[in-house]
């Protein structure tokens, strides 16, 4: 166990370096000068230069990247014009845009993107393994066509249309529920989660969609493999046979598929975030990549990175517990 | 300032009629309460909490850093300026006025030159005396490479302050600026500005006290002048609350009404959310407004149709102009007789159509926008009609040599609902194909466009353009695109046809000079007028912006220097 956890440590160190040069890399080929932007479209040549210059925009790329990998490790100091601005490690840089250390931002923006994602991932396993295994196990009655039709509306509905329409039902038509603003579970559970219902239903009603039909699919196909017909015909009872054998082989994919939407959800769920005021990376994230403010993107891109390693990480255990077979290394 | 930062059109159709469909229940039963409320008495009154639902969160609210038309809209609400924009409806709104200064200023003979006194009794939120030093250390601020992204125009127009790099780097200041006593302060200029009252509304000359000086923190807590302090501004910007500032007076300010206690700022949501929230009105959203969310065309068709909803739009015009430009460096655009051609053949109904319909666009055949401020001279030097003249076109064309047609191609941003966008691109080709000109199209993504049309080295023959102005005046609108001077070589260029004609040139530096603002008003239209006669562009249209308001918002002054609901005049009581 200690082993694959240092294994997997390092693996996630190397993953996570090679994402940021690859970033900092097509930062420089892509259009755009994040100086121009910064200073405006009307800004002289030379006073493009004073921000470039102010940005280390003007070192080489890899001067650029080694600054900030040595972030990381040791910290930096940066000149607010007044005084300096400490940056501990693991310091991730200055956003270009604005100043305010990357870290600061992730700090400010993680807490709801986490709220969002990790409450939506409750409930749409539940709800999606839940129709999945309901609609498996009552293959061809009305049930399973109704759920069928259910889990197809909710692939094909996009989330801003799922999204307006809850906010129509709920917040303006039967107002049983605030139009949301976000409240820190730290500062009130209560409205936190009352205010993040209509989010988590929104988002956890397409994702619920994919994987009731991925748990039907892998249920029934388990269901008719070589070993759970000997144990049928062993005379084991049905419910005890789901429970007990074919629900571990079902569920490996199920698991693997939630390591990485989950890693996804952590880069921020865009339209679920802006429909329902939710401040989180998402937003950020697109807004920096707009501006070109490279410190912010390689900050926020490294969180997507670290939730998908460590989901992975945590897939693998519950991968081993599901199935026996599989030995941890 | 060249391109609008919201696009209102970039909205699904059926998010569209879902997301108003709760304007309908809004005007039923449960809306009473509120309709007692305003019933009996509209004048407004004090108090409250004024709730502004926005898409774009109000980032580097900082004084040195904000880029605004005449000081802003929420900025305005704790930044004084030494001017500031007149508070009123309509072209009235675009008159300059004073602010913390006695007047709009005093020039000297040539307009190099102008001086400030500062009203008596001005005090920071602290309750110390605001100084025309505080005044200066503001402006030099605004040239901190730490504190990037304000107008570029004081680095142009002061003497000696081109490589100024900021008090932090250069704390001897600019000698440009004179404070001969604490409520004097003196500007020295290069050569002739007579709109330097206009240049003066903008946030970098608001006092910043050295003391409390910040850097780059500055705008978490920002020492204000104005009628409202901060009392948190989170994410950089995205949820800003303010609350009255004990220290400001209406005995100082005669602009800004400031109505409520509270004012709420809420950012980063959806604009369809913002129009349904405004619609439907639950709760303390009937009390909301929106500074950047406009209406598009199928959330006003759905609006227009229902009379409460459709009472509760405001309509702004803010002086702006799409345009074909041309790069007469590239064949056949040097040729003017194919310039002409495609002024004759273009048809402003379609290109009204794709920018959203006629209730969120009018036809342009002049450069300058149709207000009265910037010089608006009505002229049609290529009269098509509303929907163009292909036959006219031809001729044109024979007569340059090209009797059976040619092909060209149209740089576009491939933004999709933006005034640069697809739907223009498509409009243009259809009616030039009409008059014989086969149109390729070539979609930017919109830093790619953006990088390729503003540079003299990569810039296209034709391609769609914009245009509005840092204040309302012929000066910043048609300087930057006509004024040979103002041609950059290795830098965003907006002078696209890079005109350099020293009448033109000449007649710039004349009306500069002209310190009376309606005077110079009328030389900028004829200016206008002039150019426009060398088929340089052809203007497309002026956008027009609708946008809704709360159900209990009185006192709505809509002004056309910001073309938005002012939120310094709204009352929620």
């Amino acid at each position: 166990m200690i082993r694959f956890a240092g294994r997997r440590l390092l693996q996630a160190a190397v993953v996570l370096l090679v994402l940021a040069a690859v970033l900092y890399a097509t930062f420089y080929l892509a259009p755009g000068n994040a100086a121009q932007l910064a200073c405006g479209p009307r800004c002289s040549v030379a006073q493009v230069h004073q921000i470039r210059v102010q940005m280390r925009l003007d070192d080489p790329v890899y001067a650029q990247f080694w600054h900030f990998v040595q972030g990381i490790f040791t910290g930096h100091d940066y000149s607010t014009g007044t005084g300096t601005l400490h940056c501990p490690a693991p310091c991730l840089g200055q956003s270009y845009r604005t100043g305010d250390l990357v870290t600061h931002i992730i700090a400010e923006k993680l807490p709801a993107t986490a709220s969002l994602a990790l409450g939506a991932m409750v409930l749409w396993l539940v709800l999606g393994i839940g129709t999945g295994l309901l609609s498996a196990l009552r293959r061809g009655s009305i049930v399973e066509r109704l759920l069928t039709g259910f889990t197809l509306i909710g692939i094909a509905t996009p989330v801003f249309i799922t999204g307006i329409l809850l906010l129509l039902v709920f917040c303006a038509w039967l107002r049983w529920l605030p139009y949301p603003t976000y409240v820190p579970l730290t500062s009130d559970p209560q409205q936190w989660a009352w205010n993040l219902l209509l989010p988590w239903v929104a988002l956890a009603l397409v994702e619920a969609a994919k994987y009731a039909r991925l748990t039907r699919s892998s249920m029934l196909e388990t269901l008719a493999e070589d070993h759970i017909r000997t144990f049928r015909a062993y005379g084991v009872g049905e419910g005890a046979l789901v429970r007990r054998h074919a629900l571990r082989g079902a569920l490996s994919p199920v698991i693997a598929l939630s390591a990485l939407d989950l890693g996804t959800m952590f880069g921020g769920a865009l339209l679920t975030e802006t429909l329902f005021g939710v401040p989180g990376l998402g937003q950020q994230l697109v807004q920096s990549v707009q501006l070109k403010d490279l410190p912010v993107v390689v900050g926020i891109v490294l969180v997507m990175g670290l939730a998908v390693v460590v989901a992975n990480a945590v897939a693998d255990v519950l991968y081993a517990l599901a199935d026996r077979r599989v030995v941890l290394r | 300032m060249h391109r609008l930062s919201v696009t209102p059109r970039n909205l699904g159709v059926i998010a569209v009629g879902l997301a108003l469909a709760g304007g309908a229940v809004a005007c039923g039963p449960k809306s009473a309460d509120s309709a007692a409320k305003s019933g009996t008495d509209a004048a407004p009154h004090k108090g409250g909490t004024l709730y502004v639902l926005n898409n774009q969160p109000q980032t580097n609210f900082d004084p040195a850093r904000l880029y605004t038309s005449g000081g802003g809209n929420i900025p305005s609400l704790v930044y004084r300026t030494l001017t500031t924009r007149n508070r009123a409806n309509g072209a009235a709104g675009n008159k300059v006025v004073p602010d913390l200064a006695t007047d709009t200023g005093t020039p000297s003979k040539d307009a190099t030159v102008w001086t400030y006194h500062l009203k008596d009794g001005l005090k920071y939120q602290d309750g110390t005396p605001v100084t025309a030093a505080d005044i200066k250390y503001g402006i030099e601020r605004s040239f901190a490479p730490e504190l990037s992204g304000g107008a570029p125009y004081l680095r142009d127009w002061l003497v000696g302050a081109q490589d100024y790099q900021g008090p932090y780097k250069d704390p001897k200041g600019l000698p440009a600026i004179q404070t001969p006593d604490a409520k004097t302060i003196v500007f020295h200029l290069n050569k002739p500005e007579g709109d330097f009252p206009l240049l003066a509304t903008q946030t970098s000359f608001s006092p910043v006290p050295k003391a409390k000086d910040t850097g780059t923190k500055y705008a978490d807590h920002p020492v204000s002048t104005g009628p409202y302090e901060v009392v948190s501004n989170q994410n950089n910007g995205e949820h800003i609350v303010l609350k009255r500032n004990p220290e400001w007076s209406r005995a100082t300010d005669d602009q800004r009404q400031a109505y409520p206690d509270t004012i709420d700022v809420q950012s980063g949501l959806d604009q369809a959310v913002i129009n349904q929230r405004l619609s439907a009105g639950v709760g303390k959203d009937a009390d909301a407004v929106t500074t950047d969310t406009n209406l598009g065309p199928a959330e006003l068709a759905k609006v227009t149709g229902d009379k409460a909803l459709a009472s509760r739009v405001g309509t702004g015009h803010f002086g702006y102009t799409d345009y074909l430009a041309f790069n007469p460096k590239v064949k056949p655009f040097d040729n003017i007789k194919v310039r002409e051609a495609i002024a004759y053949a273009v048809d402003r109904s379609t290109v009204v159509d794709a920018d959203g319909g006629s209730a969120l666009a009018e036809p342009a055949t002049t450069f300058l926008p149709p207000q009265a401020a910037f010089g608006y001279t009505p002229y049609d030097p290529f009269p098509a009609g509303a929907s163009g003249d292909p036959a006219k076109a031809k001729e044109l064309l024979k007569e340059a040599g090209y009797p059976h047609g040619l092909t060209v191609t149209l740089t576009h941003d491939t933004n999709k609902g933006g005034e640069e966008g697809p739907e223009v691109a498509t409009a243009i080709q259809d009616a030039l194909k009409k008059a014989g000109i086969t149109v390729k199209l070539d979609g930017l993504e919109h830093n790619a466009y953006d990088d390729k049309v503003y540079s003299v080295k990569t810039e296209p023959g034709l391609f769609l353009a914009g245009w509005g102005a840092d204040w309302p005046s012929g000066g910043p609108f048609l300087g930057p695109i006509f004024d040979g001077r103002q041609i950059v070589k290795d830098g965003y260029n907006f002078n696209s046809a890079q005109l350099n004609d020293p009448s033109v040139n000449n007649e710039i530096d004349a009306i500069n000079k002209i310190t009376d603002l309606s005077a110079a008003a009328k030389r900028w239209g004829a200016l206008d007028k002039k150019i426009g006669a060398q088929a340089l562009t052809v203007p497309l249209v002026h956008p027009v912006y609708k946008r809704l308001y709360g159900k209990d918002i009185r006192n709505v002054v809509i002004s056309d220097w910001t073309g938005v609901l002012d939120v310094s005049q709204v009352a929620v009581k």
